[in-house]
């Protein structure tokens, strides 16, 4: 009561007095000026930090996403028509985040010249493939190069990273396939199947396992070839329904060979034979299954099974006829021997 | 009794001129007090928001400086003409990126361009570059040595640094 009557005559005092009250109402408006300008100015400038932090933030992130960029530009083809270089690869984006390819650089190392191509617009998923081959193949204005010459490339994303285009590891195999044909035959997947008959439709025993097929009976059976296209091109191969799988038997006299032939047919998933037949596809450097065993061209007499009709050893030949890209291809793959039991 | 009394104090007040003098002078010093407080505030205010204004710019010339990124597509060297061709490309994300500088050199030499001609990949010229804009510019430099390595150090408008290297 004593402190609070102290406190009030206190106060009382410091109003009525006239010496003092300038000093208290100067000091009183220091203080509010301060305090607001300071407390404006204070979080005025955190927001301009908060802005430099966020542009900050936003620059790593950059540098981030492009040190995460992972594509593979490989298997890498040069053709050179005129003073256009065409250019066939596969890309692969190998990284966690999509990329954008914007542009392609060749660089001509023996004539010492450059071209490029800023017009793509090419985008990549995460783990998603592009084939820039045939019809998508990308080509490059490059004065004077020949095909001869040695070609250095990279594309340019728009992070700004360069990817490499490497030459394809399979270049020895395709030159080799290229000096025999388009097509090479995997001889450690050459399987046979006895065929029978389920109901009205025909079936592969044992699909797809099969076995081995250098060894083999005589009756109802049918053969699964692992191709791989290898075109130096890297075009497409379509097989029509002539393509056939023929084995020749050597018996006596060896003046009149005996013959058996399995054409080629379509096979579902669960092993029964197609009653028609549908161009087979062979993209390049993807090794397909392709199988034999109509009697006739399932296109001009239907499937029919095919027995070889003779025992004892046997040469086979595969002789595949078809388009390999806009041209018309044939090639005989003569190098299997089996033994008929 | 009373009313009369205080009329009289007050009478006593007005006609006593120390006292008026007093209380004129608190009321004076008073004014100028709150007076010059407002010049004091409006002052402050005034160098407050000028700072904030300078403050203001130099962060924003910081980020967009953050933002600028560029990357150097291919450098040739073409020595039969003495050129330099270095391509680049924007890839930050800002728009407006200009060629300031240029410096070319090696451990133990280097040589500037300030007066850079920039152009489009089409060949038009270019001011600037724009986001995921390419261009290139073209130096003519006859001292180069063939195959050594020289670096190329290109400053931007903004003050934003990028470097690459090459063989000549």
């Amino acid at each position: 009561m004593k402190v609070h009557l102290s406190l009030k005559k206190g106060l009382k005092k410091l109003i009525t007095n006239p010496k003092g009250f300038s000093s208290v109402v100067g000091t009183v408006f220091m203080v509010l000026v301060m305090m607001i300008l300071s407390t404006s100015v204070f979080l005025w400038t955190l927001s301009q930090n908060t802005l430099y932090n966020q542009a900050l933030k936003e620059r790593n992130q950059m540098e981030l996403d492009r040190l995460n960029e992972k594509v593979t530009a490989y298997n890498v083809n040069y053709t050179v028509s005129g003073d256009v270089v065409t250019v066939e690869v596969l890309l692969k984006n190998e990284g966690a985040i999509s990329i954008r390819i914007t542009t392609l650089w060749v660089l001509d190392t023996t004539i010492k010249k450059y071209g490029f191509n800023n017009n793509l617009d090419l985008n990549l998923k995460p783990g998603e493939n592009i084939s820039l081959v045939n019809d998508k193949a990308i080509s490059v204005e490059l004065e004077g190069a020949n095909a001869t010459d040695t070609f250095n490339s990279w594309f340019v994303t728009t992070r700004g990273n360069a990817v490499p285009l490497e030459e394809e590891g399979g270049i020895i195999l395709a030159q080799v396939a290229a000096g025999i044909g388009s097509v090479s035959m995997n001889y450690g997947a050459f399987l046979y199947y006895n065929v029978s008959k389920v109901g009205s439709e025909y079936v592969l025993d044992n699909y797809p396992n099969g076995s081995e097929g250098f060894t083999l009976p005589q009756t109802d059976i049918a053969f699964e070839v692992c191709l791989t296209n290898f075109d130096r091109n890297k075009r497409e191969i379509k097989l029509f329904s002539s393509s056939v799988l023929w084995m020749l038997f050597p018996i006596s006299p060896p003046q009149q060979p005996r013959g058996a032939k399995w054409y080629i047919v379509n096979v579902y998933n669960n092993g029964t034979i197609a009653s028609t037949f549908t161009e087979v596809t062979l993209s390049y450097g993807v090794p397909t299954r392709v199988y034999f065993a109509s009697y006739n061209d399932v296109n001009s007499g239907g499937f029919s099974p095919s027995s070889s009709g003779y025992s004892g050893p046997a040469a086979v030949n595969l002789m595949l006829v078809g388009k390999i890209g806009n041209s018309s291809y044939g090639q005989n793959i003569p190098f299997v021997s089996v033994y008929v039991e | 009794m009373t009313n009369h009394l205080n009329l009289r104090r007050v009478r006593k007040r007005v006609d006593g001129k120390r006292a008026v003098s007093v209380a004129i002078s608190s009321v004076i010093l008073t004014a100028a007090v709150i007076a010059v407080s407002f010049v004091v505030l409006f002052w402050a205010q005034y160098r407050s928001s000028a700072y904030n204004e300078q403050y203001s710019e130099a962060m924003n010339s910081d980020i967009t400086k953050l933002k600028e990124r560029l990357t150097f597509e291919y450098i040739f060297y073409n020595s039969s003409e003495s050129n330099l061709i270095v391509y680049l490309m924007n890839w930050g994300r800002v728009d407006n990126v200009t060629v300031q500088t240029v410096f070319v050199g090696n451990t133990t030499w280097f040589t500037t361009f300030s007066n850079i001609d920039l152009k489009f990949l089409n060949g038009t010229s270019a001011q600037d570059l724009d986001i995921g804009e390419e261009g290139y510019f073209l130096l003519y430099l006859p001292n180069l040595v063939l195959r050594k390595s020289y670096s190329v150090r290109v400053i931007t408008g903004r003050g934003s640094v990028f470097e690459s290297t090459f063989v000549a």
